[in-house]
């Protein structure tokens, strides 16, 4: 897969789109554990929700640039 | 809302004695000062990884990451998040906007001056105009402009990238602030949602508790709306920041919205039964007193023991069972009452004096039910009560903020036309400065006392940077040794941030301090450099200054005028807007511009009074003519109620003679507002009906008393409409 993207001729990093498309995936993936409220069960909600979404672009970088 | 944690539970259960007051100790500290310290710590720790981060990725201005980074700084996490997530909007806005303009007028840099001075206008009177999140997002995006802007003017060639630079400088020190804040430490703003509403409920009981019991008292009801109208406009707003904040705060968006509404028409009820008591001191009213006492006590016997502890959803769901049965009682009480004074053969004033009284009552029950209903359903995560559609509509005056986004225009274009002229080589901080002024200023109720409090944290931070940049960074070698150095100042700023009435101070400190003496990767040691550029800080905060001094400044008489004009406009709104969400548009517009011109007038408590004043004749008309209007639109389909009786042409009659009234406040339109409601009465009495005179089964009969209670407040000499009519009736007259 190219590491590089164009955008009306400026070369942006596939980083940048892959950011774009975790803050979807995980904004979705967000509501839905918030709805089942399992939340109520972690000690720093806040804190799982960082490191869901740095998961989830992890495993999204490293299927793109291993 | 999830129920009270185990540590709040254990205070009160926890045996006497020394560890136990240790303990207690430790914690209060926790709650007051520690606060401060954490934050203090939070925001060293910030300002720390975003330098070696900027560093670190060799960015070409790592002061811009850290003013960044003390601009978005809140002592509020959940505040951080939502701001955050506006900023970055706001930024990307700016830079859209930035590049076409750099574009189209790079070589022509007086044209490229105008439009950028514009576009900082256009910024600073939205942020005024909106004065929430969107408001960052405007401050931001001005904030931008201008970072980007002003190097495009000296260097238009580089123009492209240096922007490209900057955007990233500024959302890594955004991204920065907003982890760091809600990751460690976490000051919630749930907690203190939680926190607000039980203080304002249980004060509110309080004072309920003992009007009803018979202790009338006019300036602490003052008082008491004065901070009510405040904090519905802070709810708001903590509400916003929660729902980023918290998942289960997100649940129950609606429903504290719900809250906040039901709580504004509740005290709004209140008032009015307050006014309606308080007209019936004296000989005259002794009757009616007397018949109505036994049903207030009712009520009032429900609310004061609430007054003495803070309402929790449980206590909540206790009140709202309680309500229900008390209801049918009261309604029985009521009759029970109207037929003791029945037999002493009262006047038909008093008897309207009577009916309108105990509706108000009923109603005011009603409305706390409802209340109870929506605080107890907030212990569940999914509930009917969330289906919600009105919301709080902010009202702010479009005056004040196209005066403070000229003012920035002016300021800028002032400036850069003297930097352009002398080639000043500082010129670039010269307008920025007085930028980011005008964009800090804007939201603020006195600008003249931010910027002077600015202008003195900034000649602060040009002593402590010289110091530091010609004595102690030369010996430092290495990273660790300059956050050693660099943490004093931060943390002394820090600290001024986090107390109120100090954070100007603190912003110009840091600020400042951080545009003109953080060393670069490259620290340049230059002392000319150094002195051009806190000079031109220096003048560019002291002409902000002075221009929001001299250019209209909003804390004066021209602005006061134009708000209570709006607050007067607010009746209008009621009589002639679209009754679907009339009700939280009304109620909420109305507080809210109340709370503006209640921080403008600071300082000047006749003013706060009059406006106050305002507020209450216009929340007390107004609630009384929506409540007609829906009454009139739930009318059953029958003869007596059509459209073309006698009685609905008084009726709008009736709306058209308040809203002259209310546009132009004089004795002839007072008069003759009341000649229209009295005619309206008399025609409404005069309309035979086919049903039991009650008030829950007649629907005339609780159109008279609407129309009662409108007549009564026109009547009220405390009012201001009957003060402003004293004193412009005269030459209205002679005119």
């Amino acid at each position: 897969m190219p590491r590089e993207i164009a955008l009306f001729g400026v070369y942006l990093p596939n980083l940048t789109l892959l950011f774009v498309i975790t803050l979807a995936a995980g904004w979705a993936i967000d509501r839905l554990v918030a709805w089942c409220g399992l939340y109520r069960h972690a000690w720093h909600p806040t804190l799982l929700r960082v490191s869901l979404f740095t998961c989830l672009y992890g495993a999204l970088m490293l299927s793109v640039y291993h | 809302m999830c129920p009270a944690g185990p540590e709040e539970r254990s205070v009160s259960q926890t045996p006497a004695g020394p560890a136990s007051a240790l303990r207690r100790g430790l914690d209060d500290w926790a709650q007051s000062e520690g606060v401060t310290w954490a934050f203090v710590f939070k925001a060293l720790f910030t300002a720390f990884v975003a330098l070696w981060l900027a560093y670190r990725l060799e960015l070409p201005q790592p002061n811009t990451v850290l003013v960044t980074v003390f601009i978005v700084m809140q002592p509020q996490s959940g505040q951080v998040l939502a701001k955050s997530f506006y900023r970055i909007v706001g930024t990307l806005l700016g830079l859209t906007v930035m590049i076409p303009l750099i574009a189209l007028f790079a070589q022509e840099r007086v044209l490229f001056l105008l439009c950028l001075s514009l576009w900082m206008g256009l910024c600073t009177a939205g942020a005024a105009r909106y004065r929430d999140f969107r408001g960052y997002a405007c401050v931001l995006a001005g904030y931008t402009a201008a970072l980007i802007g002003l190097p495009a003017i000296a260097e238009p060639e580089a123009a492209f990238m240096q922007a490209l630079w900057r955007v990233l400088e500024i959302s890594l020190g955004i991204l920065c602030s907003g982890l760091i804040s809600a990751l460690i430490l976490p000051q919630n703003s749930g907690a203190s949602l939680r926190h607000l509403l039980a203080t304002r409920f249980r004060d509110f009981a309080a004072f309920a508790g003992a009007v009803l019991a018979g202790q009338l008292d006019v300036p602490r009801l003052e008082q008491l709306n004065a901070r009510f109208a405040g904090e519905a406009v802070l709810l708001e707003n903590l509400r916003n920041a929660s729902s980023f904040e918290d998942p289960h705060f997100r649940l129950r968006s609606g429903r504290l919205g719900r809250l906040n509404q039901e709580f504004m028409v509740l005290s709004t009820r209140f008032h009015g039964l307050h006014q309606l008591l308080q007209r019936l001191q004296g000989v005259p009213g002794e009757q009616v007193r007397a018949a109505l006492a036994p049903c207030l006590a009712e009520v009032g016997g429900l609310l004061a023991p609430l007054g003495r502890h803070l309402c929790n959803e449980a206590d909540a769901e206790v009140l709202a069972t309680r309500l229900e049965g008390s209801k049918r009682e009261l309604m029985q009480l009521i009759r029970d009452a109207r037929a003791r004074l029945a037999e002493q053969q009262p006047g038909d004033e008093q008897l309207l004096d009577f009916n309108t009284a105990a509706e108000q009552l009923y109603r005011f029950a009603n409305d706390l039910h409802d209340y109870a209903l929506t605080h107890a359903s907030l212990a569940l995560h999914h509930h009917d009560r969330e289906q919600w559609r009105d919301s709080f509509t902010p009202r702010a005056n479009g005056m004040a903020a196209a005066v403070a986004g000229m003012r920035c225009a002016l300021l800028i274009l002032a400036l850069g036309n003297f930097w352009i002229a002398s080639a000043w080589p500082s010129g670039n901080t010269f307008v920025l400065t007085a930028a980011m002024i005008s964009a800090l200023t804007s939201t603020a109720p006195n600008p003249r006392r931010l910027a002077w409090q600015l202008l003195v944290g900034a000649s602060g931070s040009a002593v402590l940077g010289c110091l530091l940049q010609f004595w102690v960074l030369p010996w430092l070698d290495g990273f660790a040794l300059l956050c050693c150095a660099l943490a004093p100042v931060f943390a002394l700023g820090a600290w001024l941030l986090a107390r109120h009435h100090t954070a100007g101070y603190g912003t110009g400190l840091l600020l400042w301090f951080c545009i003109v003496a953080l060393p670069a990767n490259l620290p340049p040691y230059d002392f000319n450099r150094l002195l051009n550029e806190y000079l031109a800080a220096l003048l560019a905060m002291g002409a902000s200054a002075l221009a929001a001094a001299l250019i209209l400044p909003p804390d004066r008489p021209w602005l006061w005028q134009r708000l209570e004009h709006d607050l007067r406009m607010r009746v209008v709104f009621a009589v002639s807007g679209k009754l679907k969400g009339l009700v939280a548009g009304f109620e909420s517009g109305t507080r809210d511009l109340l709370n503006q011109a209640h921080g403008l007038a600071r300082g000047r408590p006749d003013v706060q009074r009059r406006l106050l004043r305002w507020m209450f004749a216009v929340l007390e008309i107004g609630q009384a003519v929506i409540e007609l209007r829906q009454e009139q639109a739930r009318l059953p389909d029958e003869p007596c109620y059509a459209e073309h009786m006698p009685w609905q042409g008084s009726v709008r009659a009736m709306g058209r003679a308040l809203v002259r009234l209310f546009i132009q406040p004089d004795e002839s339109n007072r008069q003759r507002a009341l000649a229209a409601v009295e005619q309206a009465i008399v025609s409404v009495r005069q309309t035979p009906e086919a049903r039991p005179p009650q008030f829950d089964s007649s629907p005339l009969r609780r159109v008279l008393s609407h129309l009662h209670f409108i007549r009564s407040s026109l009547l009220d000499p405390d009012s201001p409409l009957a003060s402003h009519a004293a004193l412009t009736g005269s030459p209205a007259h002679a005119a």
